[in-house]
């Protein structure tokens, strides 16, 4: 049986508005609207696994990982996390559970972050011995010494968010949910967190759960993306075919010597300063047939072939999903 | 259990990091409350008595009120300031955790302000004690004790109704005061010198008299019914039932909420 099941989720939400027209009826009139959070969506996750969940705002991520904690019932399908299911086993469900949510703190904001830790230890129930293991454990991978007497509002951002994944792994969850957890950090840091969060996930086999808007998190994280848009699985599969699926343009930009006759080059030719922009499909124009006569062209001094950024991709996919 | 203890502990802790701070507050509270004592007793030393109570009688009901109350706003600040809770999102980080929610909602704040109020409450049954000549016995005290902790019951009971409103975005948190603060202002003088309909109100709905009124009639001397002792340690559990009530219906406003994610 997979670790986490899903079976076509849905989630609908009832608003009541007031109407657009009516005159004055709209003061006391109010309006249903049915809004489909997330539908049909079926998946399963094995112990684990490091999977990604993008899609643009709105899309129903955060339905589905408020579904797979438990913190909102469905309105139809199953679901099952570890045999299960999340909104009828609160307690027993979130004890194997850790999450960080963005830049919501979990933790207490005026008392030194170790006494925050003490107090996770009898929420968790965790014996004393286990808990300094794992205490001394998280606070050397995560850099944590120097701070664990400095209340959390002293702390910098990259530190806080690094004292919020210790306290949500104080109890060896099996599965964490991270919700944006390197938004906001410097370079080192986000590097950093991402070597953490693979070792946790290697070492422990932690199956981790992420939903980020950073596709550096992504290429470094996660082997395996959902993709969700409109309230539906779009696509749930392997990130690179996901890449190479929208990866239909090449950039090519080169320098000649003297200004050569572009003109017969079978792609699209723009000029910036002394440099061309050459982009051209590899389907109907094979990198082998176009870079000979690019170079037969003139006598190149410098040459450069740029690679698709994840981010115009993904903009690119959202595009043509229409989303 | 030791759980509430520990996170109780750590919020005094967390108060304390703003000594200066709180520290004008407390004075502050007790400031405010010592004008409400005073505005009793020129009221009293105008008119020498309320109904058929005395000065000494009506100071102690005074200080009754007040100290249970301000004991409830200190330790029910969690439930007191719940619609705001449920506003930013935080409910949904205590679904997350393996313990009673109620529980994690009480201890997730605390107001230490109010001791200035428990103070003055307190204040107010001593001088009013020894003015009525009480003989304390056992007996009396407990059951002194058992009113405070009824009433904070009851008080706790009242404002979980406004934390329930909060799940399905009802704002009419005035109707809710005038059971609360409403309900201190007039209960803080025994239901008996009101009209029926009030009467009525704060003896059955919210039940004040029977937490209060009168097992402190009884242990002051005067009591307002001719019961036998242990009745009045019955009462006082009205508060209890009141609360228990008032808890599962704010766990149905929680099964609302997660299934609508408001």
């Amino acid at each position: 049986m997979p670790f986490i099941e899903a079976h076509s989720l849905g989630k609908t939400y009832v608003r009541y508005a007031a109407p657009k027209n009516g005159g004055i009826s709209r003061l006391w009139r109010r309006e249903k609207q049915e809004i489909e959070a997330l539908s049909d969506a079926s998946f399963t996750i094995e112990q684990g696994e490091l999977v990604g969940l993008i899609g643009p705002n709105g899309a129903g991520k955060s339905t589905t990982v408020k579904l797979l904690t438990g913190i909102l019932t469905p309105t139809s399908g199953s679901c099952t996390v570890d045999g299960r299911t999340p909104w009828e086993n609160r307690k027993e469900h979130v004890r194997h559970l850790g999450a960080v949510f963005g830049q919501r703190t979990q933790l207490w904001w005026d008392v030194p972050i170790r006494d925050s830790f003490l107090l996770l230890r009898d929420i968790y129930d965790i014996d004393n011995v286990t808990w300094q293991k794992r205490l001394d454990a998280l606070v050397d991978a995560l850099e944590l010494e120097g701070f664990l007497n400095a209340p959390l509002r002293q702390l910098s951002l990259g530190q806080r968010m690094r004292a919020e994944l210790c306290g949500s792994l104080l109890h060896a969850p099996k599965l964490l949910f991270l919700d944006e957890p390197t938004i906001g950090l410097d370079a080192v840091s986000k590097l950093k967190l991402r070597a953490f969060l693979k070792e946790e996930n290697e070492k422990n086999g932690t199956t981790i759960l992420l939903t980020t808007h950073d596709m550096e998190d992504m290429l470094a994280l996660c082997s395996r993306v959902m993709v969700l848009g409109h309230g539906r699985l779009l696509y749930d599969g392997a990130l690179d075919l996901l890449l190479k699926q929208y990866d239909t343009v090449h950039t090519l930009r080169v320098v000649y010597e003297q200004t050569p006759d572009m003109g017969t080059l079978p792609c699209n030719v723009k000029q910036d300063g002394d440099a061309f922009i050459l982009t051209y499909e590899p389907a109907v124009t094979p990198t082998s047939e176009l870079l000979p006569r690019v170079l037969s062209a003139g006598s190149v001094r410098e040459m450069t072939l740029k690679e698709q950024n994840v981010d115009e991709l993904i903009a690119r996919m959202y595009k043509e999903l229409a989303l | 259990m030791k759980y509430m203890i520990h996170a109780v502990k750590m919020l005094f802790k967390s108060a304390m990091q703003y000594r200066a701070s709180l520290v004008m507050q407390v004075l502050a509270q007790f400031v405010m409350t010592a004008g409400e004592m005073l505005a009793v007793v020129v009221l009293l030393s105008r008119f020498k008595a309320v109904g058929h109570w005395g000065a000494g009688e009506i100071m102690f009901f005074f200080g009754v009120m007040q100290a249970s109350f301000a004991l409830t706003e200190l330790f029910g600040r969690g439930i007191t300031s719940f619609p705001w809770f449920v506003q930013r999102g935080e409910f949904d980080a205590l679904i997350l955790r393996p313990r009673p929610l109620l529980t994690q909602v009480l201890v997730s704040q605390l107001d230490p302000r109010r001791i200035g109020g428990v103070t003055v409450g307190v204040i107010a049954m001593l001088v009013a004690g020894s003015r009525l000549n009480i003989t304390w016995t056992l007996t009396k005290a407990l059951l002194l004790a058992e009113v405070v902790l009824g009433s904070m019951l009851l008080v706790l009971g009242l404002f979980l109704i406004e934390a329930t409103m909060s799940f399905f975005s009802v704002k009419s948190i005035e109707m809710v005061n005038i059971l609360t603060y409403g309900g201190r202002t007039a209960c803080q003088y025994p239901v008996d010198i009101f009209p029926g309909v009030l009467r009525f109100l704060f003896t059955y709905l919210a039940p004040f008299a029977m937490c209060m009124h009168w097992p402190v009639s009884w242990v002051i001397g005067a009591p307002m019914l001719s019961l036998p002792t242990w009745a009045y340690f019955l009462t006082p559990l009205a508060g209890a039932a009141f609360f228990a009530l008032m808890v599962r219906i704010w766990y149905m406003g929680v099964r609302q909420y997660r299934s609508t994610g408001t």
